[in-house]
């Protein structure tokens, strides 16, 4: 008793009162909170912060969004016509009435590079798309299905694998008619550079499928596809949008490629390729002609490149280098 | 007519080393409204034995012989695509890992109707109404709710609450629940078992309870079999289980439970089998416990013939030599 000194039983009491009170108290705050939702902390709420916190990929996205900018908004404010030929005006310097000078049919070149830049990134874009679409669903099913299925889809996309990118985009041009539109644009490049994301993918469902919500699904009498489709490819969506931006590089370059070589948008219209390509034969007097596509083509590749390596970073935060 | 009646499974896996006989005979059948427990250790072809009857036998295994009637209509005969529609319509199975059996990217919500308006064809109003009720009925707070959120704001015992919601969404006639509380927490488990074993009467179901704990099996099953390296090696009334073991391996799975209870607590240490289970790629023609066997010898017969499952009392089959009740003389070396 004497060890209690200090501590009165009357203190004692009065202590375990007011625990009991506030274990009281905890409880009903507890039941009340039960079910309640706490503040909604997203995934892709996180992956925003992380994405933000991200230097290189801020610089980037924005470095981006000013090339949307030009691309789109310099044709409506610009008055000058990007196909009004006027040989009194060849040749012109970068000046303020043409920022980026004139070509050899005396042309606006800031409008013609913003078309330009508006056609590559539109192909871009739609290829990238396309080859999304093409080889998701192949390394989707092949990767799901397994065992000879996908052992016979693989060993065709291995014997694709073995053919050249760009000899591969060209012929797919010169079958679909030789000339090149904007649609044969896009097929030809996504024939030719899918293969990589259908990879992927079939990896991705390969791990993805041996979860236990499979099974589950499964015992629940779910079809394939419904697996497929519904349950698995949501979650390869993070892996999806870096991929877009990893590849759209790869595919502005091809279509500025090809245009380079006169396999691209038909004259009058442009695009960067087409211009280089007009640059080209006079970058001896007249350099400008050949730096300023030159340079936009580099400029949109960069900071696809950044955007996509912070999107991963931000995404997958395990992955980060 | 029972509801099922599995006669003489066989499931193999075809592996480098050569056959595993994963499930190698196994017969039982079980009646409506009625639980059936099957124990055994990891490894034994319970959970096969279950995946047989779903027909989700992951590859390289293989349903080589043996009949699944359900409601008399064989369903290892059946096509993949009536298969799928019996699966969760009249068959549901629920998992071990609760974590893991939900998928992380779909709200709890899609989960639970996308199987309502698979079997029962309900128009999304109907689906998400009967998707309240059935989280309530699992006793999820909230239940409305709570069917916008996904899985991770689900604790381990929440989860397993909605896979048993998901698993009864269309009242199936039959639940297999193959290890449903071995992942939870003790406290939890206990709550999960109730609430299975209450919502069975409540629907009527018929259950196969697939677990490793003999604690679970006594609370939950009417009738117990219990299987060793793929073969039932008993199978009794639960009470008649626990009160008269029959064959070595379930004297001693009892006998490995520990005690909180009684006389030497203190002082025993927790019983153990010696041994391994046969290699089941060439298991030997003889009784498959024989190694681990106390009563077994040299010159038993059960250690060159496997022994028949024998009906030894009214409901009551084993598959040993050596049953408790013919036993005379104390075990050999003991």
């Amino acid at each position: 008793m004497s060890v209690q000194r200090g501590l009165g039983p009357a203190s004692v009491t009065e202590r375990r009162r007011e625990f009991e009170a506030a274990l009281g108290r905890t409880a009903e705050a507890r039941s009340q909170e039960a079910g309640v939702a706490l503040e909604r902390a997203s995934l892709w709420r996180d992956a925003l912060y992380r994405f933000a916190a991200n230097r290189a990929a801020l610089v980037a996205s924005l470095a981006f969004l000013v090339a949307l900018g030009y691309a789109y908004i310099t044709p409506w404010v610009d008055s000058a016509d990007p196909y009004f030929v006027d040989f009194s005006e060849q040749y012109r310097p970068l000046s303020w009435a043409h920022p980026f000078g004139t070509d050899q049919f005396g042309r606006d070149l800031f409008v013609r590079n913003a078309l330009g830049a508006r056609v590559s990134i539109e192909i871009g874009f739609a290829a990238t798309l396309a080859i999304m679409g093409v080889g998701i669903l192949y390394g989707a099913i092949s990767g799901f299905l397994g065992g000879w299925v996908d052992n016979v889809m693989m060993r065709f996309l291995d014997a694709l694998y073995g053919l050249p990118y760009l000899p591969f985009a060209i012929l797919t041009i010169v079958v679909l008619g030789g000339q090149a539109t904007f649609w044969t644009m896009v097929v030809a490049l996504t024939v030719a550079s899918w293969f990589t994301t259908a990879r992927v993918m079939r990896g991705q469902m390969i791990t993805l499928k041996e979860n236990d919500y499979v099974r589950a699904a499964q015992a629940l009498g779910a079809r394939w596809y419904r697996i497929v489709f519904w349950h698995l490819l949501p979650n390869t969506l993070g892996l999806i949008i870096v991929f877009v931006f990893l590849e759209l590089p790869g595919v502005i370059l091809g279509e500025a490629f090809l245009s380079f070589i006169g396999l691209g948008i038909n004259p009058p219209k442009a695009s960067l390729g087409s211009l280089a390509q007009d640059g080209y034969a006079a970058f001896q007097t007249h350099p400008y002609m050949i730096a300023i596509p030159s340079l936009a083509i580099g400029w949109l590749i960069l900071s696809a490149f950044f955007i996509a390596d912070g999107l991963r970073d931000a995404l997958d935060p395990r992955t980060r280098g | 007519m029972a509801l099922l009646e599995v006669e003489d499974l066989h499931t193999y896996f075809k592996t480098r080393a050569g056959e595993v006989h994963a499930v190698d005979g196994v017969s039982f059948s079980l009646e409506r409204g009625k639980t059936l427990g099957i124990v055994g250790e990891s490894g034994c072809g319970k959970s096969v034995t279950a995946l047989s009857i779903m027909g989700l036998v992951p590859p390289p295994g293989r349903v080589v012989s043996g009949r699944a009637l359900f409601e008399g209509q064989d369903l290892l005969q059946r096509k993949s695509r009536e298969l799928e529609d019996i699966r969760g319509r009249e068959i549901a199975m629920i998992f071990q890992d609760p974590m893991t059996s939900l998928n992380p990217t779909l709200t709890i919500g899609m989960q639970i109707t996308e199987t309502l308006r698979r079997h029962l064809k309900l128009t999304r109003d109907e689906a998400r109404k009967r998707a309240v009720e059935l989280l309530e009925e699992v006793r999820i707070p909230n239940a409305a709710q709570r069917l916008r959120d996904y899985p991770h704001r689900y604790s381990g015992g929440m989860r397993q609450r909605v896979m048993i919601a998901i698993a009864l969404s269309c009242n199936p006639k039959l639940l297999i629940a193959d290890e449903p509380t071995t992942a939870l927490d003790v406290t939890v488990q206990a709550g999960v078992l109730a609430l299975l074993r209450e919502l069975r009467e409540e629907h009527d179901m018929a259950m196969i309870m697939i677990t490793h704990d003999m604690g679970v099996v006594a609370e939950t099953s009417d009738e117990v079999i219990v299987m060793y390296a793929g073969q039932v090696v008993e199978q009794a009334g639960t009470f008649e289980l626990f009160d008269s073991p029959e064959h070595p391996y379930t004297e001693a799975l009892l006998a490995a439970l520990p005690q909180i209870e009684g006389e030497d607590v203190r002082h025993s240490r927790l019983a153990s089998i010696p041994g391994r289970p046969p290699d089941l790629i060439s298991p030997p023609p003889a009784c498959r416990f024989a190694d681990r066997c106390v009563y077994a010898s040299l010159e038993d017969s059960c250690t060159r013939v496997l022994p028949e499952l024998r009906e030894l009392r009214p409901g009551h089959f084993v598959r040993t030599a050596h049953p408790a009740s013919e036993r005379a003389a104390a075990p050999v070396g003991s």
